[in-house]
């Protein structure tokens, strides 16, 4: 179930087995009244969008509700386009269970506007890679999408 | 307010995985405390509690499974969480105890039980991200400090080496810390830590201070009490905290500008007014190598840019002008997170005492900064002792 969806009854949630009198812990999060929207637009058209506090002169991405330094709630949404610059990054080489990764992971935190996205770098080496260059959201087919940050597959660099 | 003093510091080994459960650890470094002082759990009043997350302990609402082995016994007692900030944060919470005047004694402990997490304590990090926009992507602790530490490293051009340097400095200081794990052992050079194993570019396993299990306490004083017990009280001349967001979208990386604004607080009620002249020992939190400096620039006992210079120049080692970390650290003595940064805390009673044994800080040292930093990148806390300034 994706996060956009919503549950009103409890015993739609399936997470409790009277059969075998087990509770199974789990969390089923909310995408929240700015991530529904955020996400929303991310899912149906392709689009990242910000937040804006007029007085902080601040666009804030992922989408939030409210202003975090003067407590404005935000309903001026902005389109922010989909390519950023990358702030930093890095090579993971490791799986959790400190295996040798396959294929390295290329983690990158991207500014748009004045926010930073966290996301997978692709279809460039670590040689290309520069701090400062401007990359682009490469998302997944309409079909595939389900309302996630993974609807974007990842960044890539621009090739200019 | 009224003055506070530090009158006793104890710990346990910082060991990679105790015996002891989290409440018997909690019972030594208490213990160990009071002894130091001279002092009895009677004669404390109160309790400030100090340990991070619940889940690595695995005991759901463990400050009050802790309470008994925290001397809690019959007395008020408070816990405070901050991640890795607990161990000073508590401390300043302690502070607030004495000197409001509502005790006159409390007893401060910090613990960690990191080893009974399975199948390590790094999967319940998992969960501090948030639930929606990043925790899709897998992410680890280690990969968020790989892109802090690499922005940190691009902003001023230092180098993989600078930061082994850095990370070397403490695991060979803590060599000589009867608690430290690696106690007695071999020294490191910069080779041994950028030959050791990448994790995430730019931190290598060496970088990084070990997952350990333990537990620190001091005791707290008001000044006609310490006064009675010892004639070497420690004053705690500032304390002050400062929480950034979970929300670290709006901020850069290369500058811990909450621990800037905490040290501020802390340094404002100490009365200094130049930390990088007046501070005799730093102990700032290191985590990871690179943390530390990032942490003196925070702290503003270096300047922005210029810290790697000056660790090269030797401005920060033990017969520098600033030494920095003369306990080794966390990446020296180990990491059991909430009783790491009381470990800080106890460096400084024990060096401002002249009591530090083999890591002794040379030229009497007077003031001391200490401070731990915690949650997503966001908090600091910082605590300034003093000694002679009755």
């Amino acid at each position: 179930m994706g996060i956009l969806e919503r549950i009103t009854k409890n015993v739609d949630n399936k997470y409790w087995y009277p059969e075998n009198d087990t509770f199974p812990v789990k969390n089923r999060y909310t995408a929240g009244v700015a991530g529904q929207k955020f996400f929303q637009e991310l899912k149906d058209n392709g689009k990242i969008y910000g937040t804006t506090c007029a007085a902080c002169k601040l666009t804030f991405v992922p989408a939030k509700l409210f202003c975090e330094q003067c407590f404005a709630e935000l309903d001026d949404w902005v389109d922010v386009g989909t390519t950023g610059i990358l702030w930093s990054w890095t090579i993971a080489y490791k799986n959790k269970d400190d295996s040798k990764k396959e294929t390295p992971t290329l983690l990158a935190a991207i500014r748009l506007a004045d926010g930073l996205l966290v996301h997978w770098l692709g279809e460039c080496s670590p040689e290309d890679v520069e701090i400062g260059m401007p990359v682009t959201a490469v998302f997944k087919d309409p079909g595939e999408r389900e309302g996630s940050l993974l609807d974007i597959g990842h960044f890539k660099p621009v090739i200019s | 307010m009224r003055k506070v003093a530090v009158v006793g510091a104890g710990m346990t080994k910082f060991a990679r995985r105790a015996l002891e459960t989290p409440k018997e650890l909690s019972y030594q470094a208490s213990k160990a405390a009071l002894d130091s002082a001279g002092m009895k759990l009677k004669d404390i009043d109160c309790v400030a509690h100090g340990s991070a997350p619940d889940a690595f302990d695995g005991i759901h609402q463990k400050g009050e499974y802790l309470a008994d082995g925290c001397g809690g016994w019959n007395k008020p007692t408070m816990r405070v969480f901050v991640g890795g900030a607990t161990g000073v944060h508590a401390i300043a919470h302690g502070w607030y105890h004495v000197a409001s005047g509502l005790a006159d004694t409390c007893l401060v402990v910090c613990e960690e039980k990191m080893s009974s997490a399975m199948p390590h304590a790094q999967a319940f990090f998992l969960t501090i991200f948030d639930a929606i926009t990043e925790r899709a992507l897998g992410l680890n602790l280690i990969w968020i400090f790989a892109l802090e530490m690499k922005r940190y490293m691009e902003r001023y051009g230092y180098t993989k080496e600078d930061m082994a340097l850095s990370a070397m400095k403490n695991k060979n200081q803590g060599l000589k810390h009867p608690a430290s794990q690696f106690y007695g052992g071999n020294e490191l050079t910069v080779e041994d830590i950028l030959n050791s194993e990448v994790m995430a570019s730019p931190v290598s396993r060496l970088d990084v201070s070990p997952v350990s299990d333990g537990a620190a306490a001091i005791v707290l004083a008001s000044e006609r009490t310490a006064r009675r017990l010892t004639d070497k009280p420690v004053w705690i001349e500032g304390v002050g905290w400062c929480l950034d967001t979970a929300y670290w979208a709006t901020r850069d990386l290369y500058y811990p500008r909450y621990t800037e604004i905490a040290a501020r607080k802390a340094y404002k009620m100490a009365g200094i007014r130049e930390p990088h002249k007046e501070i005799n020992i730093a102990e700032p939190y290191d985590p990871f190598g690179y943390k530390q400096l990032h942490h003196m620039e925070g702290l503003l006992l270096s300047p922005k840019g210029k810290t790697v210079e000056l660790l090269r120049d030797g401005h920060f080692d033990m017969d520098g002008n600033l030494p920095m970390c003369p306990s080794g650290g966390l990446l020296g003595v180990g990491n059991p997170i909430a009783a790491a940064g009381t470990l800080k805390l106890c460096e400084l009673f024990w060096q401002l005492r002249g009591e530090a044994g083999e890591r002794q800080v040379p030229g009497n040292p007077r003031l001391g900064v200490a401070q731990a930093w915690g949650d997503l990148m966001q908090v600091s806390s910082v605590v300034v002792m003093g000694i002679n300034n009755a």
